[in-house]
């Protein structure tokens, strides 16, 4: 079979400003493919070219082996999409909001939309401008999701969203992977990505800097951690640790940055009296900053 | 009222309307219930005629100027302005809002993310504006026919569908005009000012050409020469002159389609 999404040095310049430069991917059927990036890399400009919103200043992008300009209605037909910048017509309610969705994509009922309301717990009668953010948030999942379609184009679709929301959200992105749908995911936060993607692209100033298995980039990826210790251990306590390097001290505590498993650094800690302990997800920038000087943290 | 772009614009529009209506039928019912006191008043008349020309060509709304009689006083009080001018502003909101309102607004992304074509958008929209153009022009007509049948005016009520049809006319050519600058801009207020600027343009130029013969070449360029040298309330609608405006509003529709399909969404 041949890709869901196939983009072929697709670049796009408004006017002088940089949109995306040189960008090719492909998206196979079943997939998760995230497309993460700090904001501005060009992730809903590559989106909105996918949906011809906009179109290329050289280049193509394929959806279904179909052009977005030329067959855009049937394109449009078998996707679903949530914009980044979500706007919904605020005096209509979110029923109201989907029966006009249904209608004009040509359906009969509401297709898999009251089972999506429920699972999601959304509101249908309330007029959409007296609705939180989440609850936009879901009419719009609910609107891409609701005509079952063979690709999901979802453009940072969980901002506003609360954790037990997320859930039900990834919970119904692996459903819909597992009836053989792709999902395209564009997110800037790595946590919201790796959770459910496949594979993961990395995207900066215009640029896909790589292609990677969640698996392997997982792998790679890195945690800072800080604990506070009761006794400043000793200089050299935690040298030769797989995996672990010691980036600074203060005082009693120290900061680690860890590489793959938790584990040796646990063990290691466990000779010492911790008070407390703190883990942070590396942020995108140290991912990048590791990846593409090609180098980790202990290598050095 | 949710099954089309074209239903959901005309819901849109619904809230508008109501207000539109009641002040185009007041208005309407307002001056037609003064007659009575302007009718067989020939001091008035005589007022009238001492008009300067250039006077007597902006309020004339063709023909000779008469206030005393039916058509006279409905063409210098309503037709000559006040009607058009009010359906055309509703033209040009409903216009300048139909593509470039929902892509100020950002409802535009998501809309054309279903399987309606940008042609089809666009279409729909102008439908839901002539649509609007015409009920209101209904609106001005049902209200005018009742009150001249109240008051015993003498004009028939298809002299005044005449003038209407031809009100409308002009709004939807303008209204159609909102909507290409919309289609070609994105933003709403720069369609609006573009078409607000060139009907007061037009107007200007037909209303000042008998004064100034430099004018005169580019008078019948102008929409509203089209929509006042047809005289309607008087020998009923000119199919020549009705169809120059019916040709720009089709001539704006194409070129809302044709601008649209090819821009970039903001």
């Amino acid at each position: 079979m041949s890709a869901v999404v196939r983009a072929d040095r697709l670049t796009k310049f408004y006017g002088s400003a940089r949109g995306i430069v040189d960008t090719s991917f492909e998206i196979v059927a079943g997939e998760v493919f995230g497309f993460l990036g700090p904001n501005g890399a060009g992730k809903s400009t590559t989106i909105r070219l996918m949906l011809d919103l906009i179109r290329p200043t050289s280049g193509r992008v394929e959806l279904f082996g179909l052009d977005p300009q030329k067959d855009g209605i049937e394109i449009r037909r078998r996707v679903g999409y949530v914009p980044g910048d979500l706007r919904l017509y605020e005096r209509l309610t979110a029923r109201d909001l989907l029966q006009y969705f249904a209608h004009v994509r040509g359906m009969r009922g509401l297709g898999a939309a009251p089972r999506l309301v429920e699972q999601l717990q959304l509101e249908l009668d309330r007029p959409i401008r007296a609705l939180s953010k989440g609850n936009r948030q879901k009419v719009g999942l609910v609107q891409a999701m609701m005509h079952r379609p063979e690709l999901l184009v979802l453009d940072e679709p969980t901002s506003g969203l609360d954790p037990l929301v997320q859930q039900t959200f990834n919970d119904l992105l692996r459903e819909a992977t597992g009836e053989g749908r792709t999902v395209f995911l564009s997110s800037h936060m790595l946590g919201e990505v790796q959770r459910v993607a496949d594979r993961v692209a990395l995207v900066r100033e215009g640029r896909i800097e790589l292609v990677e298995e969640v698996e392997t980039l997982r792998r790679r990826a890195f945690t800072r951690v800080e604990v506070s210790f009761a006794d400043a251990p000793p200089a050299d306590a935690f040298t030769g640790i797989p995996g672990v390097r010691e980036l600074e001290r203060r005082g009693d505590s120290v900061l680690f940055v860890l590489e793959g498993t938790a584990d040796p650094l646990v063990k290691a800690l466990a000779l010492h009296r911790v008070l407390s302990l703190d883990v942070h997800e590396a942020d995108l920038e140290d991912i990048f900053l590791t990846l593409y000087r090609n180098e980790s943290p202990h290598a050095a | 009222m949710l099954h089309s772009v074209f239903l959901k614009t005309l819901r849109d529009l619904r809230r508008g309307f109501v207000w539109w209506s009641v002040g185009l039928a007041g208005m309407s019912a307002l001056m037609v219930s003064v007659y009575p006191t302007v009718r067989g008043n020939a001091a008035l008349n005589k007022l009238v005629e001492d008009y300067p020309a250039a006077l007597k060509g902006f309020f004339g709304f063709g023909g000779e100027l008469d206030y005393t009689s039916a058509a006279g006083y409905l063409g210098m009080e309503l037709f000559s302005l006040m009607v058009p001018l009010l359906l055309l502003i509703a033209a040009i909101a409903a216009g300048s809002g139909a593509v470039a309102g929902e892509e100020d607004r950002g409802t535009l992304d998501l809309l054309l993310s279903l399987p309606v074509s940008r042609t089809r958008l666009a279409l729909e929209k102008f439908a839901a504006l002539v649509t609007e153009s015409v009920a209101l022009g209904f609106v001005v007509w049902i209200s005018l026919w009742i009150g001249a049948v109240a008051v015993g005016m003498d004009i028939s009520a298809a002299k005044l569908a005449a003038a209407t049809t031809d009100a409308v006319a002009l709004a939807v050519a303008y209204g159609a005009v909102a909507l290409l600058a919309g289609c070609a801009t994105g933003r709403r207020g720069v369609a609006i000012g573009i078409t607000a600027a060139a009907a007061v343009a037009a107007y200007l130029v037909n209303s000042l050409a008998p004064l100034v013969d430099l004018l005169d070449p580019v008078q019948k360029l102008s929409p509203f020469y089209h929509y006042a040298a047809q005289s309607p309330l008087r020998s009923g609608l000119d199919p020549l002159h009705l169809l120059v405006l019916l040709a720009i509003a089709a001539v704006g529709a194409a070129g809302s389609v044709l601008a649209f399909r090819r821009r970039d969404l903001a």
